[in-house]
C-alpha cells in the first residue's frame, strides 16, 4: 500500500460502507422526473454517491427565483433560459465525469412507457399530484422501484414504493388530493396556478428530503431491501424530527386493482 | 352510534373536538378539520398512532374509537 493511497481514490470512503455495492450504484440506470429544487439536489447526491447512468425528464426552463435554492443552476442559465433537465444533466456530468446523463425535456406523460422500462429505479422531484399518480402507476407496473419525494417550507415527505409487494403512492391518496390533482405546487413554470404564501420549497428542508431519497436509492441498488424505509417518512423542519408513518395498501386503488 | 373524538393540527398543535357517526368517513373528518382551521387549498391525511388512515373509510372499519386523537398533516406535494 503506497503512503496516502485512500486519500486519492475518489470512493475510497464509500467503499468502507459493509452494506454498499458500489459497482452496482455504478451500473444502475436512474430515471430522475423532476429538475426543481429537490431535483438538483437529489442529482448532486446521487452523482457524488456514484450513480452515472441517469435519465432527467422537466419542460421547464430555468428563472431567476429558483436559483436560491438549486446547487446546478446560476444566472447564465437564467439568461439562456436554459431547460432544467439540461443545467441538471450538465451539473451532474461535472460531478461525475465518467458518467452518462440524459436530458430530456418534456412532461413525462408525454415520454411514454421506455424510460420507465429502460431504467432500475425511478426517483420522484415532482410539483403535482397528477405527475406522481402518473410516475408512480408507470414505475408499479414497469416493476420499477419508486422513491417520491414532497416538500411543503418545513415538511418534507419521501414514500418508497416497491412492486409488486406492499403499498404504492396512490394508496395514501384521499379526497384532498384528488382536489387538488392538476395543481402545480411549484413558483415557476407556465402552468402553475396555484400562487399562493405557501412555501413549495425551502432549501435546508431540501437537502434533508433529497439525502433520504438518495439513501434508500443505494439501499435498493445496493440490493438491501431489508434496510429500506417500510414506507413513508414524514420530516418536520420546525422540530427536526423525522416519522415513519405506515400506509397500508388500499385494495380500490387503481393501482392494484388493474394488476 | 356518535363518537367523540379529538383531532390535532400537526402544523400548529392545536386541537379541535369532533362529534361524528361512526358511519361518518376519515375525507369527512380531513375535510371538516381542514376547513375548520381555514387550511390551505391542497393535500391532507389523518393518521392514528402510526399509520395513515384511508380516506373511503367510515370510523368503524378505520378502528377509530371515542376519545382517540387523530392528526391532520399536510401531505407535501412541492417538489
Amino acid at each position: 500500500m503506497r503512503l496516502g493511497e485512500a486519500d486519492d481514490a475518489r470512493f475510497d470512503r464509500s467503499m468502507r460502507i459493509e452494506w454498499l455495492d458500489l459497482e452496482s450504484v455504478f451500473r444502475s440506470r436512474v430515471l430522475m422526473i423532476g429538475a426543481g429544487a429537490l431535483g438538483n439536489e437529489v442529482a448532486k447526491d446521487l452523482a457524488l454517491s456514484g450513480f452515472r447512468n441517469i435519465t432527467v425528464v422537466d419542460m421547464d426552463h430555468v428563472v431567476g427565483s429558483n436559483l436560491n435554492r438549486c446547487v446546478f443552476f446560476d444566472e447564465e442559465d437564467v439568461k439562456a433560459r436554459r431547460a432544467k433537465a439540461e443545467a441538471v444533466c450538465r451539473g451532474f456530468r461535472r460531478l461525475s465525469p465518467e458518467s452518462r446523463a440524459n436530458a430530456v425535456v418534456s412532461r413525462i406523460e408525454e415520454c411514454g412507457e421506455a424510460p420507465f422500462k429502460e431504467n432500475d429505479i425511478v426517483l420522484g422531484c415532482l410539483d403535482s399530484i397528477n405527475a406522481r399518480v402518473h410516475v408512480n402507476s408507470h414505475s408499479y407496473h414497469s416493476g420499477k422501484p419508486y422513491i417520491d419525494g414532497g416538500m411543503q417550507g418545513f415538511i418534507g415527505k419521501v414514500m418508497l414504493s416497491l412492486p409488486p409487494d406492499g403499498a404504492c403512492l396512490q394508496c395514501g391518496m384521499n379526497r384532498t388530493h384528488s382536489k387538488v390533482a392538476e395543481t402545480r405546487f411549484s413558483c415557476t413554470g407556465e402552468d402553475v396556478v396555484f400562487h399562493e404564501p405557501r412555501v413549495p420549497a425551502e432549501i435546508t428542508t431540501t437537502s434533508v428530503i433529497s439525502a433520504i431519497m438518495v439513501r434508500e436509492a443505494l439501499k435498493l441498488v445496493s440490493g438491501r431491501r431489508d434496510m429500506v424505509l417500510s414506507n413513508a417518512t414524514y420530516y418536520d423542519g420546525q422540530r427536526n424530527v423525522c416519522e415513519e408513518i405506515a400506509i397500508d395498501l388500499n385494495p380500490e386503488c387503481p393501482v392494484h386493482a388493474i394488476r | 352510534m356518535a363518537v367523540r373524538i379529538k383531532v390535532k393540527n400537526a402544523e400548529t398543535g392545536a386541537t379541535v373536538e369532533m362529534e361524528l357517526e361512526q358511519e361518518n368517513t376519515v375525507d369527512e373528518v380531513i375535510e371538516s378539520a381542514a376547513t375548520f382551521w381555514s387550511k390551505d387549498m391542497g393535500a391532507y391525511v389523518l393518521r392514528k398512532g402510526k399509520k395513515v388512515l384511508r380516506g373511503g373509510t367510515s370510523l368503524k372499519d378505520a378502528g377509530v374509537m371515542p376519545e382517540d386523537v387523530l392528526e391532520l398533516i399536510p401531505d407535501p406535494e412541492g417538489g
